[in-house]
């Protein structure tokens, strides 16, 4: 009986599945076009699975572990049971294969039950709880009904048969149609097509050791009439970003690393992505089963797909909502902590700023002081609405080698909006000192330097920052430089990762780097610093944006520092709360992330945090009131071990004048 | 960003300068060597460089010519090449920290003492005699122009070939140019005086030999006054043209504008406002000069806090502002406003110590902060931690002495508790603060109890401490700066007595503090001439008694300085309290409800009476040793301070011997009576190696 109703079940099942995919397809189409390389991508698949997504997952040895049984068990089971009981082809090797793949599945799925039982707050329920069953029902329905196929048992009667393949059936529906149709299989489905067709292929690594890294937001072609500024609708998402929301796990790696989500803002990296899902399809958020946005219930907002995701000002003011609330968008600092973490390699980040580009560009909804900094660096090409003529007011008395005169130099020191603020201006006297101290070939562009357009362009702003960024690319191209150094993350990753679709392409370098470099070719003679308990804080568009987490490390080490790591470091760092505009567009929470930050490093007990961000020294330093370890950049604490005798050009050369002969 | 006014560079000249604070030039009085610049001069201004000073003016009054004395205020003497080596070292150690500085030159004419040195003959346009000094002076002959002009030419030589950043013409403060300016001293009929273009002659020759000599790329600039304030002297109008007048040479780079002549008592209090005045007194007659004027106008004259400084600078009254004392008091000024240190900054308070102890030719110095111009000896200006064992310190007292043992201890990373018996920190200064016009001498309070609360010392306020409470904390340092009470027990016939009832003599600190209710008919007497006798009197006659200031010195508030007694007399005049000196209190006897104070001529030995009903006595402070006698024997050095090593500013050898119990210092009143800075200079150097 089994023999007639499994091959039923499975091709109804693939059938049902095929119908489930058509109709996904449908949905993900509704976005926008997005041109990709379809077998490429599809061939590339694999190794993007076992490689890269296997690399993320691995993190947690136990939870890859589970997965490789539990997904690499069903592949295998569910292949060999179309083979087996579909096809009736049980000969041989093939049933006991199928035993054993179903057999692991189970193994597998055993692990998932036992983190079920007492999930963390960051994982989804609901649905989710389910999974575990249906994939014990599903490997031990075809474990069982395979026993018979290859003789180890004979078939029972038609009650057992139909018991098993209502099991089995059980497990096909959660499996195969609940892959395409809906349901936590989905991400199966969609992870693996995200994977094939993900917006960023340069995200993976290669054959070759690439290294993978793809973090600089795509331009907006504001030359095109027709193209939407931004992201307004579930459906102004291009299609396969859409395919990629719908690949979520709902895991909540994204949730615990978020440091919005952690002091109370109403953001949570998942729940915006199970938003965008419910949008695509249209519905409300009600059946969401994760933690909601802080402070937001769940039930109390829906969406449609071509619906507005953030209600528009009219309908805000009756006190109507849509799919997210703009505040969701604005608390994100843009720190990639959820990109790093997310398993399905979803891009959190680059879906805000669509939808910030929105509310920015045709609505002009930058919150709190948003709309007064991008008015202040359209006139004046500085957040602060300082004098542009002002910028190197903090150097008077420094003579700094303007590239103007110079019009060649090895290194253009690139200054950044720090120059106006107090504290930012002894990092860059600190810097000025060591790299004269090392006898570097440096300028800087003076009052021709604006600002990189970062904050323009984390605001959704991309006319701004479009107009600073060729602005700055023009202001460069006469000069001839080897490379751009600066103490500004933001500037680093924008020159160096965002310039280059305008047409600026530069080599450049984190000063962290660059003193690094200049230790390692002896050019630099330090001292070893004062006795001090020191942990180092990794800025976020240093670290995870660009990947630099050893240069820091090593200059302290050669400072004679021992870090005192903190339990959030190098890919896993804490924001400092002050990225992406966080800090202007200042959505309250519970609590502010600078003081989260801080606590981390006074759990290590250490007396000084290095840094190596004008911003995350603001924010460590500016807005955490209490008793606090102190914050010194990198190029501060270089500066201070300087032994200036042995610098050629330093000041402790002078030579004395003999006014002994001549005195009274 | 705050502050913006103060960090907009400026160009004077051919010169930027990195902000648009000055120290302005000022007699140091420690350029010693035949007024050649020495290491302690050259520190003192590095360390106004290092603390972020835009540009500093040094050598206030640096004479040209060898007939305007140099060794009276060990000023730099610019009438030599010999000083063009030491310039080398100054311009070098001020360029290292990125400041410029600069140097006044002058020919004080008749500004100045003949008796001594070379026993000069002293210069001026008609002869005419100089109060302030005393000094007398010959009618300069045109031979002598023509040299004096020549010597600023060949002065100005040097201070360029020096590496200076360039020079400031002094024509203020009734120097040579300015005496030939005015016609209250220039009475001359020939081509130097008269009209105005005559009178403007000499200052004008100066000018064009200057420029002459150094070339259009040195900085030439000209402190001026802008309004002399004598009937016959220079008026804010005439100073307008005179300024209009240089300045459309084009040979000056910048303009200083003081308020005020000086070359009376009462209008040099003016120059160095001290406590009494309102911010800023003078600043619209900077002002009135800028308008008439194309190149930067500096101003200094009671700017001392940052806001000011902003609201001033951002006004556009003046392009730089000087902040002199500012930075005597601080020269970390600029320094704690960048490093978000603002309520750090130790703020002048206008006692006007540096000045009146410079007007007496000794060394400048701050009441507040006795680092200032001891940079050479190595006291800091900031407090490293100690890299040595953590020490729990005890101070017992919060006057200024206490305060600054117990700042000084915290930095050093010490465990520090500071008992202090009266509600407030503050010691005699909180007295001190309660006179009219007195009230900002509290500032120096108000900075401790900012620094000590920031460095987190344990303040037991209203405590007085004893052997118990010190012995229950574990100390290993104690310091007592308990201070001392009015020792008004000397002379057994003045009746004072410890039960107020009885006593028939108060002090100046019942008075002060409010302990007893002003009299209605009073008699001070001062045998001290310092502060508390005038303050007393000034209090009084404030909340309506009919006053007489009685001493047996040479005039009441004898030893208050030049800058701060004429207005102290300003208030006691007008008050109409009555001052008598040379007479000495005899004895004090009750007739009736009357007090009968019994007064002799210190010369005669006459006697007459005043029949009053309260009698202030201000007779000093005797030491309050009680708690140091109690402990000294207990204390591992019996409370010795080794002397060479604190006189060395070297640590106190007792830190580095091991031993059982606590070590015992005692500073300031509670010692011998002297004064706030000396009790502040010994707990700095002697806590600065805990």
């Amino acid at each position: 009986m089994l023999d007639t109703l499994l091959p039923i079940l499975i091709f109804s099942a693939l059938a049902l599945a095929a119908v489930g995919a058509v109709r996904r397809v449908r949905l993900w189409r509704q976005g926008r076009s997005s041109p990709v390389p379809l077998i490429r991508g599809l061939a590339a698949m694999p190794r993007r699975y076992l490689v890269d997504l296997h690399h993320i997952v691995a993190r947690d040895k136990t939870m890859s572990n589970t997965h490789v049984a539990t997904a690499g068990g069903f592949v295998l089971a569910a292949v060999l049971a179309i083979v087996v009981h579909g096809l009736g082809l049980a000969e041989g090797v093939l049933g006991w294969l199928l035993l054993a793949a179903s057999a692991t599945m189970f193994a597998g799925s055993l692990f998932v039950a036992r983190r079920r039982r007492n999930p963390p707050a960051r994982l989804s329920k609901g649905p989710w709880m389910r999974l575990p069953k249906s994939l014990m029902a599903f490997s031990l329905g075809i474990f069982v009904v395979t026993l018979p196929a290859v003789g180890v048992l004979p078939a029972g009667g038609w009650l057992v048969a139909l018991v098993l393949a209502a099991v089995v059936a059980w497990g096909l529906a959660e499996l195969v149609f609940g892959m395409t149709w809906g349901g936590p299989m989905k991400h199966a489905f969609a992870g693996a097509l995200h994977l094939a067709f993900h917006r960023r292929p340069e995200r993976f690594s290669d054959k070759r050791g690439g290294e993978g890294r793809s973090t600089g937001l795509k331009a907006l072609d504001l030359e095109d009439d027709q193209a939407p500024l931004g992201v307004e609708t579930p459906a102004d998402f291009t299609w396969n970003q859409l395919l990629g929301f719908d690949a979520c796990v709902q895991c909540g790696r994204c949730e615990a690393a978020c440091p919005a989500f952690a002091a109370g803002q109403p953001l949570n990296p998942k729940k915006l992505i199970q938003d965008m899902v419910v949008g695509m399809a249209g519905g409300s958020d009600a059946r969401y089963a994760g933690s909601p946005y802080p402070g937001k219930p769940v039930g109390e907002h829906a969406g449609e797909p071509h619906g507005p995701i953030v209600a528009r000002p009219s309908a805000q003011a009756q006190g109507r909502t849509a799919l997210v609330d703009a505040e969701t968008l604005w608390s994100c600092t843009t720190c990639r902590a959820c990109v790093e973490e997310c398993p399905m390699m979803i891009e959190h980040v680059d879906a805000i700023v669509d939808m910030r580009r929105f509310l920015t560009l045709e609505h002009g909804n930058t919150p709190n002081k948003g709309a007064e900094v991008l008015d202040n660096l359209i006139a004046t090409d500085n957040p602060g609405g300082f004098d542009p003529g002002s910028r190197l007011n903090w150097a008077a008395d420094l003579d700094l080698p303007l590239m103007a005169d110079k019009r060649e130099a090895e290194v253009l020191l690139w200054l950044g909006d720090g120059v106006f603020d107090m504290r930012n201006q002894r990092t860059l006297r600190a810097l000025v000192k060591v790299l004269r101290a090392a006898d570097v070939d440096f300028a800087v562009l003076g009052a021709e330097e604006r600002d990189s357009g970062d904050v323009a362009r984390r605001l959704g702003d991309e006319a701004t920052f479009q107009s600073l960024a060729r602005r700055n690319i023009a202001t460069l191209a006469p000069y001839r430089f080897t490379h751009i150094v600066t103490c500004d993350p933001h500037s680093f990753h924008v020159l160096k990762n965002e310039y280059g679709e305008l047409g600026g392409n530069y080599e450049v370098f984190h000063h962290s780097t660059y003193l690094h470099r200049l230790i390692e070719a002896g050019r630099l003679n330090l001292k070893a610093m004062k006795a001090s308990s020191v942990t180092y804080h990794d800025p976020c568009y240093l670290g995870r944006y660009n990947g630099e987490y050893q240069a820091p490390r090593e200059v302290l080490k050669a400072l004679g520092v021992e870090l005192k790591e903190m339990a959030r470091s190098g890919y896993r760092s804490r924001c400092c709360g002050g990225g992406g505009g966080a800090p202007i567009t200042d959505v309250p929470g519970k609590q502010r992330i600078p003081d989260m930050r801080m606590n981390d490093v006074r759990e290590t007990g250490a007396e000084l945090v290095a840094v190596g961000c004008p911003q995350c020294t603001a924010m460590l330093e500016g807005v955490v009131a209490e008793e606090r370890a102190e914050v010194k950049d990198i190029a501060e604490l270089v500066a201070d071990a300087l032994v200036e005798n042995a610098a050629p050009g330093g000041a402790g050369n002078r030579p004395r004048r003999d006014t002994e002969e001549v005195a009274l | 960003m705050a502050f913006d006014a103060l960090f907009k560079p400026i160009e004077i000249g051919n010169l930027t300068i990195r902000n648009r604070v000055v120290s302005t030039a000022h007699a140091e009085v420690h350029a010693t060597d035949g007024g050649m610049t020495t290491d302690r001069y050259v520190k003192y201004y590095a360390e106004k460089a290092k603390g972020g000073c835009g540009l500093c003016i040094c050598g206030g009054s640096s004479p040209v010519s060898i007939d305007s004395p140099q060794a009276w205020w060990s000023s730099v003497n610019v009438s030599t090449d010999r000083i063009i080596p030491h310039f080398q070292n100054l311009a070098d150690a001020v360029h290292e920290h990125g400041g410029k500085i600069m140097i006044q030159i002058t020919h004080m004419g008749r500004r100045s003492r003949w008796d001594g040195f070379d026993w000069p003959t002293l210069l001026s346009p008609s002869g005419i005699r100089e109060p302030v000094h005393r000094s007398t002076c010959k009618t300069i002959e045109e031979e002598e122009i023509w040299r004096v002009i020549d010597d600023f030419a060949q002065g100005a030589r040097r201070v360029k070939e020096g590496g200076l950043d360039g020079i400031e013409l002094s024509a203020v403060h009734q120097h040579l140019i300015d005496q030939f300016w005015s016609p209250r001293v220039n009475k001359r009929e020939d081509q130097w005086g008269g009209s105005f273009e005559n009178r403007m002659r000499f200052g004008m020759e100066v000018l064009k030999a200057v420029r002459a000599e150094v070339g259009d790329d040195f900085v030439v600039g000209m402190r001026i006054c802008g309004d002399e304030f004598h009937p016959d002297g220079l008026t804010h109008d005439d100073m307008k043209q005179i300024a209009a007048y240089y300045d459309a040479t084009g040979m000056i780079d910048f303009l200083g504008v003081v308020g005020s002549g000086c070359d009376t008592h009462n209008t040099l209090a003016n120059v160095i406002p001290n406590m009494s005045y309102p911010p800023e007194p003078f600043l619209h007659l900077a002002a009135g000069i800028k308008e008439v004027v194309g190149v930067p106008v500096i101003h200094a004259q009671n700017i001392k806090d940052p806001n000011q400084a902003q609201r001033i600078l951002e006004g556009g009254y003046v392009d730089l502002v000087g902040m002199t004392r500012a930075h005597i008091a601080d020269p970390h000024f600029i320094a704690k406003i960048k490093m978000d240190q603002v309520d750090q900054i130790k703020q002048c308070v206008g006692a006007n110590y540096c000045i009146d102890r410079q007007y007496q030719g000794l060394d400048v110095l701050c009441i507040q902060n006795a680092a200032t111009s001891r940079e050479y000896l190595g006291v800091p200006h900031i407090i490293d931690k100690s890299e040595g064992p953590r020490r729990r310190v005890v101070v017992v007292g919060g006057g200024p002495g206490g305060m600054e043992a117990a700042r000084v201890s915290a930095e050093r990373g010490h465990e520090v508790t500071l008992f202090e018996a009266a509600e407030q920190l503050g010691g005699q200064i909180t007295l001190a603060a309660k006179a009219p016009q007195r009230d900002q001498i509290a500032g120096i309070t108000r900075w401790y109890q900012l620094e000590l609360a920031r460095l987190g010392v344990d303040q037991r306020l209203g405590t007085r401490a004893d052997e118990a409470t010190i012995a229950d904390l574990r100390p290993d340092i104690v310091i007592l700066a308990t201070g001392g009470q009015p020792f008004l027990s000397q002379v057994p016939e003045w009746g004072y007595s410890e039960d107020r009832g009885q006593s028939l003599v108060v002090s100046t600190w019942d008075v002060l503090s409010g302990a007893v209710e002003p009299g209605r008919n009073v008699l001070i007497y001062d045998t001290i001439c310092e502060f508390a006798g005038v303050s007393a009197a000034d209090y009084l006659a404030d909340k309506g008694a009919a006053v007489e200031i009685v001493t047996d010195d040479i005039k009441p508030g004898a030893a208050v300085g030049g800058t701060t007694f004429p207005t102290y007399y300003r208030s006691l005049y007008e008050k109409e309290v009555i001052m008598s000196s040379d007479l000495a209190l005899h004895k004090v006897y009750r007739e009736g409800d009357s007090l009968v104070a019994v007064l002799e001529n210190e010369y005669t030995g006459a006697q007459e009476e005043r029949v009053v009903d309260q009698v202030v006595v201000e007779n000093g402070v005797r030491p309050d040793e009680t708690l140091y006698y109690a402990l000294k024997q207990q204390s591992r050095n019996k409370g010795q301070i080794d002397l060479e090593a604190l006189y060395a500013i070297q640590p106190q050898p007792c830190l580095s011997e091991d031993g059982d119990g606590f070590l015992l210092f005692r500073l300031g009143d509670c010692t011998a009576p002297r004064n706030t800075h000396a009790a502040i200079y010994d707990a700095i150097r002697l806590c600065k190696d805990f």
